[in-house]
């Protein structure tokens, strides 16, 4: 009897050990919901005379406006929307804020304006099944706004002047079919075209809107020529940002009448400028930014410089975006945020020197030990420079840590130092994360960005490939526990990477990855036709080059893959042809691979419903558990 | 009593007939049924097993149909006739039953079209038409192409018009914001007939949109779509059949669905299973002679009799078994019964010699001193021999019960056996009795007297059964390795050949003149007693009336044993 009360205590004993040690395993686990929580405010405006916020905020699980005041501090809801969430809104005027409800396909757009103190919707556009752009900058002048509207013809956007008070509506410009932006100057007037027939790019300019548009400058796809803002000081000039007989993109002045850029006005030998911050009150340029391994500013407007300053000063250590101003540009709404926190928007006075916190991007993780995304550097195997982030999970030794790899989507895309929820989370569950900049990705001039034509399953996952080796080459990688995710064209790597570099990769995981080149191909819709030739150049074209296609598109090569295999898709992505995938499914299933595989089928390209968010990365997480913590 | 031992041995007899007969009778019943049951089960196997071969068969014909046929479908309708060309030699390579292939690489617009098919605004019509195939002509490999051929023949257009009004009836009726079920993707983009199968590539839901609208609103748009249809012409005939169980069926071919055998032999065994899909108008034919199936059946049948067969014979022995161990008990009882029979006979004589001693003692009024002496030594003789039959039994019982322990000693043979050899010719003068010791041999490790035991009852023994002229006897002992070995040789009535295993049973005795009286029939067998009890063995040769030779070997160690 003695002993066994004794052995029931070592037993007890013994399971308090262990129920110790993995609490002190998961100690630091920050749990799924907190990362992916969508803020509770969000998308500030300033209102032009800079006295009022307006923000979205739930009401009744629907995003609606909500409008603070300033002075006082105080917020009420403005609008009512239980039916759908509003999706954008922006102040018309001091009193009136225009808005558009969440859209949704073979439905009408949903323009409303409301006034900040009486809660009355009036609807802006007729009903019609319609899809709508904005005519940048979303403004309001005397009353009118620019829209385009695909209403005569439903592959083209043909551009219209809505008068916001009697909802009247007159087609500005005809889109002969080719136009794909449209521009107005400073006074409203649309004076400025890009027209695209998919290889050629033309920049169309009129001097007033009663004259015809004529083409001033032509470039190749290859090149291109942003659009900034008309220039304040002479009214032919524009503001934009090019890379026309450079490398790099600059910011640059063109001359409308001449069709001629007449000055470099910024450029980095390090990047590509990525924007530029314009204020259409003033018709000035008041800074760039641009990425090397972190965001650079170059402020071109004094006084911004100063007030940027000052700001750097009260939020030290912050990475501080400036997302809008008033009128008179003394008060801004301000987004900071590190690479380890997601930081908080702020209304900012810039007399005063008064900072205002408004509120904070994820308050879950508020306070929590999060990773720190280092920039790394490697040569790949033709001696090219590639640029990527590497983030080590918190008090990791970065000595043979299980890794996953994502390349990011795209891939005409880059990665950019930052707050990323997703490597923030793998990295939370004790997993390197492996972002690489291949060749192909932009911000990196014309040159590198190029070099990934045509060249899926070639250099770039090649660089991809030199990356991980070189990673662990380092040390820093356990060769045994690598995985590599993605979604879209990371999808695409991921499965790439199960097919053929099965040596490399313990585990591969598609998010709406792209599985076939000739579905993919075919997601280029009528009305982008003029893009189909760019997408021919850029990545192939399927009757021309269909041996290619089919050689690296994974759907035809389930049956080299190996090791296990996560793929999770929506049943509408246009993207994917969901059938297609069920039989690439079927066929690895048929082989004995493991696979897991989740499908939505009332989701498209990428999941909207949080509900189905937070369980594919729930998914996801037990999917490289089970495969990269042997 | 000797009525009631026949009467006991009938009885035992009788039940072991009976349970012989009962187990043969089983047994028979058995083998008969385990052959009938094996026969049965061969029969159903053979009708059984069909499926098993038939889906090793169309194995080859699925994978064809779920995996090659779908693929068209990743090519989203970019195939043109070079990329088919390398498809169709792959699918011809790996799949023989694909006899030819045609191609038609199709356009859909919302333009009338001359060829085609129409329906509303929706045109379904072939650019050009392909064949592919091992026996297709290089020149006849283009069929059609729009513009340079006018015909478009009936024939060429049959499949091609149906799926193109199948696929046309379903976009009339599809629901764009629903996803399409699998079953509904087979019914309208594959078309199964016998022989031909005919696939369209699935559209993604957004070109299943962009036809619907097409086909419902009259557009100026030109733009076209493509859409891949293929046909597959199969020839079940050259699927190639793998018989999988060679054992069931002696013949497994393809036949006409409607095929049926004239062949009338009654032991005929037929089966057969169709084809699915597109070979589904020839079935896959078994059939198998009964006498072939013969073989399957005894195969099948063997182990089974193997096992009744042991286990009859296990019951064979165990009766065996059983009926031996009754007739040792018997003759266990008789010898116990003689044993108490000599026993009292044993006794009864030094009793009696003593009671007419006593008896000559009391009556004689006076005893002379020669009388005196002579009963006394009368009655010491028999009260001796009395001591020593108590003594013999007592000590057998221990030694069979290893009640006793050896008590070991260095012993000198020579001096030993000198003793021994010089009380015998005390006693009995008229004995030839000599020993020989091997020069070897000085000393022996034993226990001296249980070896004298041995000694003195088998030289008891070569004086009892000797003839008066011829009570003679020799002891040899000498070295044979790592054994001492004592030879007994003597000149006696000897042993019959039949006799020989018994000799050293207890309470055996050999009927014979020499021991009508005083003698149990323990002494060989005490002596055989011993010998093992020191771990040696004893063994006899004899020729009857020549004599005899007892052999005893012991272990000798040399190391203790030589070494003064």
């Amino acid at each position: 009897m003695r002993v066994r009360l004794a052995r029931i205590m070592l037993v007890v004993a013994l399971f308090g050990v262990f129920a110790a040690c993995k609490r002190g395993e998961n100690q630091g686990q920050i749990p799924l919901e907190d990362f992916f929580k969508s803020p509770e405010k969000e998308a500030f405006r300033l209102s032009p005379d800079g006295l009022h916020i307006s923000y979205l905020a739930d009401y009744k699980h629907y995003k609606n406006i909500y409008v603070m005041d300033v002075a006082t501090g105080n917020s009420k809801r403005i609008t009512s929307e239980t039916d759908r969430g509003v999706g954008e809104h922006f102040w018309a005027d001091n009193e009136e804020i225009i808005f558009m409800k969440e859209w949704k396909s073979d439905d009408t757009v949903r323009l409303y304006a409301i006034n900040r103190d009486i809660p009355a919707v009036r609807n802006l556009l007729p009903p019609a099944v319609m899809r709508m752009r904005w005519v940048g900058p979303a403004r309001v002048w005397n009353d009118e706004l620019l829209v385009s509207l695909n209403l005569r013809d439903s592959s083209v956007f043909d551009v219209y002047r809505l008068h916001i008070k009697d909802c009247r509506m007159d087609m500005i410009a005809r889109n002969p079919g080719n136009i794909a932006e449209w521009y107005t100057d400073m006074a409203g007037k649309l004076r400025l075209a890009v027209a695209s027939d998919g290889e050629t790019e033309t920049l169309l300019y009129r001097e007033t809107e009663l004259s015809p548009f004529k083409p001033i400058l032509s470039n190749n796809f290859k090149t291109a020529i942003q659009p900034i803002g008309f220039s304040g000081d002479h009214a032919n000039r524009l503001f934009a940002i090019s890379n026309a007989g450079r490398d790099k993109m600059a910011l640059v002045s063109i001359d409308l009448k001449q069709g001629k850029e007449i000055a470099s006005i910024f450029k980095s030998n390090d990047a590509d400028i990525a924007s530029a911050g314009y204020s259409n009150i003033s018709g000035h340029v008041l800074n760039v930014v641009y990425d090397t391994w972190r965001p650079e500013h170059h402020f071109i407007d004094k006084r911004m410089g100063k007030i940027y300053a000052d700001l750097r000063q009260q939020l030290k250590g912050y990475e501080i975006e400036i997302a809008e101003t008033d009128t008179a540009q003394n008060r801004f709404i301000i987004y900071t945020y590190t690479d380890s926190n997601p930081g908080s928007a702020y209304y900012y006075d810039a007399p005063e020197k008064k900072l205002l916190k408004l509120a904070d991007n994820n308050p879950a993780l508020k306070g929590k030990q999060l990773s720190h995304m280092k920039p790394v550097r490697y040569t790949n195997r033709s001696g090219i420079k590639i640029n990527g982030y590497l983030t080590l999970p918190k008090n990791s030794s970065g000595h043979r840590v299980p890794v996953v790899v994502i390349p990011h989507n795209g891939p005409w895309k880059r990665d950019t130092w930052g707050f990323n929820t997703e490597v923030q989370f793998l990295a939370n569950r004790g997993y390197g994360v492996f972002q690489v900049n291949y060749q192909g990705s932009t911000g990196y001039g014309k040159h590198f960005w190029t070099a990934g034509f045509k060249e899926w399953g070639g250099k770039i996952q090649q660089d991809i490939t030199d990356g991980v080796h070189w990673l662990i080459k380092e040390g820093v990688a356990d060769p045994d526990r690598i995985g590599i995710y993605g979604a879209g064209f990371g999808g695409f790597c991921a499965l790439y990477g199960a097919c053929f570099n099965s040596d490399l990769y313990a585990c591969a995981a598609s998010y709406s990855g792209v599985t076939n080149l000739f579905t993919f191909m075919k997601e280029i819709p009528p009305y982008y036709k003029p893009y189909q030739r760019m997408y021919f150049e850029m990545v192939g074209s399927p009757t021309a080059d269909a041996d290619y296609f089919r050689s690296i598109s994974p759907v035809f090569h389930a049956d080299k893959i190996k090791k296990p295999l996560f793929i999770a898709q929506g049943g509408k992505d246009n993207r994917s042809n969901v059938n297609e995938t069920n039989q690439f499914v079927k066929e690895i299933k048929k082989k004995g691979t493991p696979i897991s595989y989740m499908i939505k089928e009332d989701e498209g390209h990428f999941f909207r419903k949080e509900q189905h968010r937070l369980e594919f990365y729930r998914k996801l997480e037990s999917f490289f558990n089970a495969n990269l913590k042997k | 009593m000797s009525n009631q031992q026949r009467f006991s041995y009938r009885r035992t007899f009788l039940l072991i007939f009976v349970f012989l007969v009962l187990i043969s009778i089983s047994f028979i019943v058995a083998i008969v049924l385990a052959r009938k049951l094996t026969r049965k089960y061969v029969e159903n196997e053979f009708q059984a097993r069909k499926t098993e071969v038939l889906e090793s068969n169309i194995a080859s014909y699925n994978e064809f149909f779920q995996n090659r046929i779908p693929e068209i479908t990743y090519y989203q309708g970019y195939l043109d006739s070079v990329g088919v060309a390398g498809y169709a030699e792959s699918i011809f390579k790996r799949f023989p039953f694909v006899e030819r292939l045609v191609f038609y690489d199709v356009e859909i617009s919302g333009q009338y079209a001359s060829h085609g098919v129409m329906a509303n605004n929706l045109a379904l019509s072939p650019k050009s038409v392909f064949q592919f195939g091992p026996q297709v002509n290089k020149d006849s490999i283009r069929l059609y192409r729009r513009g340079q051929n006018r015909n478009f023949s009936l024939l060429m257009a049959d499949e091609f018009n149906k799926m193109a009004l199948k696929f046309a009836g379903f976009l009339e009726e599809v629901d764009t914001s629903k996803t399409i079920n699998n079953d509904d993707l087979f019914k309208i983009f594959y078309s199964i007939t016998p022989g031909k199968i005919t696939y369209m590539n699935i559209p993604r839901r957004e070109d299943i949109k962009i036809y619907k609208q097409l086909m419902f609103t009259s557009q100026p748009d030109t733009s076209t779509y493509e859409q891949d249809i293929l046909t597959y012409y199969i020839n079940p005939n050259a699927l190639s059949i793998n018989n999988t169980r060679p054992e069931l069926y002696q013949k497994v071919e393809i036949r006409p669905l409607v095929y049926e055998s004239l062949d009338t032999n009654p032991d005929l065994l037929t089966a057969e299973t169709p084809l699915p899909g597109a070979l589904a108008d020839y079935k896959i034919y078994f059939s198998s002679d009964r006498t072939f199936l013969w073989t399957e059946i005894n195969r099948r049948f063997m182990p089974v009799a193997a096992t009744v067969i042991v286990i009859y014979i296990f019951l064979l022995l165990i009766a065996y078994l059983i009926y031996r161990n009754l007739n040792i008990n018997r003759r266990m009882f008789k010898l116990q019964y003689d044993f108490v029979n000599n026993l009292t006979h044993e006794f009864k004589t030094p009793v009696s010699v003593i009671k007419i001693a006593g008896n000559n003692i009391k009556s004689a009024k006076q005893l002379s001193d020669r009388e005196r002496s002579h009963y006394g030594r009368i009655l010491d003789e028999e009260a001796d021999k009395l001591n020593n039959l108590l003594n013999t039994l007592l000590s057998f019982t221990q030694i069979e019960n290893k009640a006793i322990k050896i008590k070991a000693e260095r012993i000198d043979l020579h001096e030993f056996c000198r003793k021994i050899v010089d009380a015998y010719l005390l006693k009995y003068p008229d004995f030839d009795l000599k020993y020989n010791i091997d020069h070897d041999i000085k000393g022996f490790q034993t226990d001296p007297v249980l070896l004298g035991s041995v000694f003195q009852n088998l030289i008891d023994n070569a004086y009892k059964y000797s003839g008066p002229e011829n009570k003679y006897l020799r002891i040899e002992i000498l070295l044979q390795k790592k054994l001492i070995v004592f030879k007994f040789a003597d000149k006696g009535i000897g042993i019959a050949k039949k006799e020989l295993d018994n000799i050293f049973k207890k309470f055996y005795r050999i009927q014979s003149q020499y021991n009508q009286q005083g003698s149990v029939g323990l002494g060989l067998a005490f002596c055989k007693e011993l010998v093992n009890f020191l771990n040696g063995e004893i063994s006899v040769e004899s020729v009857v009336g020549k004599g005899s030779i007892f052999t005893i070997a012991l272990p000798f160690d040399n190391k203790k044993n030589v070494m003064p």
